[in-house]
């Protein structure tokens, strides 16, 4: 891969973090004047723990790309394939359960309950990823 | 599968960054090949045959 391509894909991921980061804190100021302590608590969690995920990534990158590896090859594109395919197979299952569950579950509104598939989807691909990343592929 | 990967980076006293910065993989492509967890495609393991001036016939063992 070009090594052009690799500087953008970072500032794109940096740019992307810092998009997801902002909403999360958006969304724990807003559930804390609301007076949400929960919604404000889980904002906080997702924001801190994107930095953190987002930090590691970037260091990693920009050290790889120093010592003239690429950002991503052919075995970590397949890793990043098989992780966000499982991610979006098992998450269907998952919200279909909270549908289930939709009388103990209860959402405050749609923006609500989007926040929390999407970071259902994010958590498994996460888990995922980790999972590929050490297994045979 | 079983490869030689590691015999023949030795023979010419490559590192595994040295084969990954020749063939333009990351480290741990590298490392997953030679361990034999990492099924490559065909033009990976020709650039890391032709890395280590070798066959791929030799260089992986089905």
């Amino acid at each position: 891969m070009k090594k052009t391509n690799d500087k953008l894909r970072l500032a794109a991921m940096v740019m992307i973090s810092i998009a997801v980061i902002a909403t999360g804190s958006l969304f724990a100021l807003g559930s804390l004047n609301e007076g949400d302590v929960t919604g404000a608590v889980l904002g906080g969690v997702i924001a801190a723990t994107i930095i953190m995920f987002a930090l590691v990534v970037f260091m990693r990158g920009n050290s790889d790309m120093k010592n003239g590896f690429p950002l991503r090859d052919e075995r970590s594109q397949k890793v990043l394939e098989r992780a966000s395919s499982r991610a979006f197979y098992v998450s269907l299952y998952v919200l279909l359960g909270i549908g289930f569950l939709s009388d103990f579950i209860t959402f405050r509104d749609v923006s609500q309950a989007t926040s929390v598939s999407v970071g259902i989807m994010a958590i498994l691909f996460a888990i995922f990823w980790a999972y590929y990343s050490r297994r045979e592929i | 599968m079983r490869t030689r990967i590691k015999e023949f980076r030795a023979k010419h006293n490559m590192t595994q960054e040295d084969l990954a910065r020749k063939v333009g993989v990351r480290r741990e492509t590298i490392l997953f090949l030679e361990k034999g967890k990492y099924n490559p495609s065909l033009k990976l393991a020709h650039d890391v045959a032709k890395a280590l001036k070798t066959s791929i016939e030799d260089l992986f063992i089905f």
